[in-house]
């Protein structure tokens, strides 16, 4: 295989992986904008080692355990007072979660699914929360409501929408 | 008590993911990750979720109507405006695409094109996000040198452990394999082990450059990238300079070679090494050592003694032979498939039939195959562009852009269907990527298509209404980047007398499902469809859904009937390219 070849199937696996290298990382970070900078970080760590990478092994163990280096070493620079997880969390979770990360397509479609039943109202507080990234305190203003209202509310329907998400996991 | 820590720990993170939190809390939220392993389980489900609904909004395709009754769930309708502050772009880092709420008014259509958008610039876009991103980052490493060594040095166990493949399977002629072996397909990445051929010849790429040539019967081990025995049988290496220093073992010799093209049979204990071109290092076990140039050959006796021996070139197949014969039995089985064809088009079973064959490149017509003559059948080719299909003498339609398309009206009514079609699929950027999709999908009108997680979709709409609309039957993944360019035979059946629908994949069942009584339609018709895409449904309200194909097309058939699974196995064999 020619040099360009390589370079398209490493790139080709290198997209492929974002989505689940994005879910690992956040889940690490639970932070938006912070998870995509280690998740370009990683990128970079990954492109310059592409050599390392041996042609045909799975790409994604291999990628995961290069963002996991990454992660550890955001947290350490970062510290305690933006990262909630410690090196030891980190450790200690990686494993559970890179289990997980294999099932991030199969959640996605549940979790559509799952949303295609809420109604309006609610649909437009999970994408204020999490698409626009707005604090509760803004949501709650923007909507006329208490701020307590909107969080026990955003609770709620965060655990309702997880639960229904690996319920309908588990039915296929 | 495990309950109210969850219950507590889900408040706190909450807390401390809106930046609320204070720092006695965090230290209790800390806390309660590191005591309790339930917490630590419920964190990595929110946070999974949480990282999956982020990657929807970034994806910008929140507002697409999906699942279910598919184009009637408006799940997302566009915000009133007046609720929410304007312009708030999501987060546009790296290349990222903002989705601006505007003034609220912002149609579907143009966020599925922003999505659409994303997905396609996915790739693209990734090397100069990397580059991109260098000199920042690289800049941060030099003054935290610490972290780049971190990084570089200790590898992980997880990589060791991960020896699949160390050569690829590029040519295959007239293989059989020895039944104790693994057969491979064309394309396949060869692990540590044995190559076993009982005929025929097989080209296997090394991944340090070298290519061997194998003719059966023959047994190779893959020992690395860079080392194979060969246990009985003849190869030929061509070895480029990329690649010096390949080695194949033949009994107890080793030969090592220093850029060059050679032979190596074994045959009863016998062992030749022939050197077509360059030289090549042969080490016996007993000590002796002999460099063997271009135009020499050894051989070493049953005695275990190496003598000089006479070349025979002819007696190794070279590349070049390979080509003769890999164009030969393309030839033989583009005729295989043509006199089967010829009897598809005569089969009474048959709705409608594409076998894109005879065609010329610049027809926008794709002609019916069915025979007696019906061109009311004829397909119009819109955008689609006409491609070497399975066989260089052999057309195949290749769809690229959202807009390319076939489209066909089949009238009529019918019960059981099948659908079979030879594709080639590049990539699949969208949610849902068309094989056959139905324009209104109307009561009794199928879909058939492919998911972007690699599962093939069927579907026979029921009626209007959510959680009515149909019962669709997904097949397990079939479809990841390792068979990109890959022709694959897809099949679909649907049998209205045992009500179930059945996946196949290259003739083999993937899957088989019975529809529920209450979504069951004994009905079936198709009326105006789409190949390759999805044309808008001519509802009023009902948005451009980009679902087109990103691959090719050889070869599409529809039948008025479940066909059984022998049957759709001869589609597959009679059609292998």
């Amino acid at each position: 295989m020619s040099e360009t070849e390589q370079t398209e199937v490493f790139v080709q696996q290198l997209a492929e992986c974002q989505g689940r290298m994005f879910g690992y990382i956040y889940s690490m970070l639970g932070e938006h904008s912070r998870a995509m900078d280690v998740v370009q970080e990683t990128n970079l760590a990954l492109w310059r080692k592409k050599d390392e990478f041996r042609e045909g092994a799975p790409f994604m163990p291999w990628a995961l355990a290069i963002a996991r280096f990454q992660v550890l070493a955001h947290v350490r620079d970062q510290g305690r007072d933006k990262c909630l997880l410690d090196s030891e969390l980190v450790a200690a979770l990686s494993e559970e979660i890179e289990q997980q990360v294999d099932q991030l397509e199969s959640m996605r479609i549940a979790l559509r699914q799952c949303m295609s039943d809420l109604p309006r109202e609610k649909i437009e507080m999970i994408k204020s929360r999490y698409y626009r990234s707005m604090t509760i305190a803004e949501i709650a203003s923007a909507m006329g409501r208490q701020a307590d209202a909107v969080k026990v509310a955003l609770l709620r329907l965060r655990r309702a929408l997880a639960d229904c998400m690996h319920r309908k996991m588990l039915e296929d | 008590m495990a309950s109210s820590e969850i219950d507590e720990f889900e408040r706190l993170l909450f807390d401390w993911e809106d930046g609320t939190l204070n720092a006695a809390g965090i230290t209790r939220l800390r806390k309660l990750l590191h005591v309790n392993s339930d917490v630590r389980k419920a964190y990595v489900k929110r946070q999974f979720f949480g990282a999956i609904i982020r990657l929807d909004g970034d994806a910008g395709i929140s507002s697409l109507a999906i699942n279910e009754g598919e184009e009637d769930a408006v799940l997302f309708p566009v915000s009133d405006g007046a609720k929410f502050p304007a312009n708030q772009p999501v987060d546009g880092k790296a290349g990222k695409i903002q989705i601006t709420q505007g003034s609220g008014n912002v149609t579907r259509g143009s966020i599925r094109r922003n999505a659409s958008l994303l997905f396609v610039f996915a790739a693209s876009i990734l090397l100069c996000v990397v580059l991109g991103r260098w000199l920042i980052v690289e800049s941060r490493l030099q003054s935290a040198g610490s972290d780049r060594t971190a990084a570089n040095t200790a590898l992980p166990e997880k990589q060791e452990a991960t020896s699949v493949g160390i050569a690829l399977v590029t040519r295959l002629v007239d293989v059989t394999w020895q039944p104790s072996e693994k057969p491979f397909m064309v394309g396949d990445a060869l692990p540590v082990g044995v190559v076993g051929l009982e005929s025929g010849v097989a080209q296997i790429e090394f991944f340090c450059g070298a290519t061997v040539i194998l003719e059966g019967p023959s047994r190779l081990v893959l020992e690395s990238s860079t080392v194979a025995r060969l246990q009985s049988g003849r190869l030929r290496a061509q070895v480029p300079p990329a690649a010096r220093g390949f080695q194949i073992h033949a009994e107890e010799l080793k030969v090592v070679d220093l850029g060059t093209e050679f032979g190596v049979a074994v045959n009863e204990g016998e062992a030749d090494v022939q050197v077509f071109d360059g030289e090549v290092e042969l080490y016996h076990s007993n000590g002796e050592q002999r460099l063997v140039t271009a135009g020499k050959a050894v051989t070493r006796a049953v005695n275990g003694v190496l003598e000089d021996a006479e070349l025979t070139p002819n007696m190794f197949l070279g590349l070049e032979g390979l080509d003769d014969r890999v164009r030969s039995q393309k030839q033989s089985r583009y005729q295989r498939w043509l006199e089967h064809s010829m009897k598809l088009r005569r089969d009474p079973r048959v709705i409608t039939y594409y076998s894109m064959e005879q065609d010329r490149s610049w027809k926008r017509k794709l002609a019916s195959s069915v025979v007696p003559e019906n061109r009311d059948l004829d397909g119009a080719i819109v955008g689609a562009k006409r491609v070497v299909g399975r066989w260089p003498q052999k057309s195949g339609i290749e769809f690229k852009r959202p807009g390319d398309r076939v489209r066909v009206n089949i009238p009529g009514e019918f019960g059981s269907l099948t659908f079979a079609c030879w594709v080639k699929i590049d990539s699949l950027d969208r949610w849902y990527s068309s094989l056959f999709l139905t324009d209104n999908y109307q009561r009794g009108e199928p879909h058939w298509q492919i998911l972007d997680t690699g599962q093939l979709f069927f579907s026979v709409r029921l009626g209007e209404g959510r959680g009515k609309g149909h019962h669709k039957v997904l097949s397990p993944p079939f479809w990841d980047a390792s068979l990109s360019g890959r022709w694959l035979h897809l099949a679909t059946t649907y049998d209205v007398e045992t009500m179930t629908t059945t996946h196949f994949l290259n003739g083999e069942k993937m899957c088989e499902e019975r529809i529920p009584d209450e979504l069951f339609v004994k009905q079936t018709c198709v009326g105006k469809a789409t190949i390759g895409n999805w044309s808008s449904p001519t509802r009023p309200e009902a948005d451009f859904a980009i679902r087109n194909l990103n691959g090719s097309m050889d070869e599409f058939v529809l039948f008025r009937d479940a066909l059984k699974p022998d049957e759709v196995r001869d589609l597959f064999i009679q059609g292998s390219p």
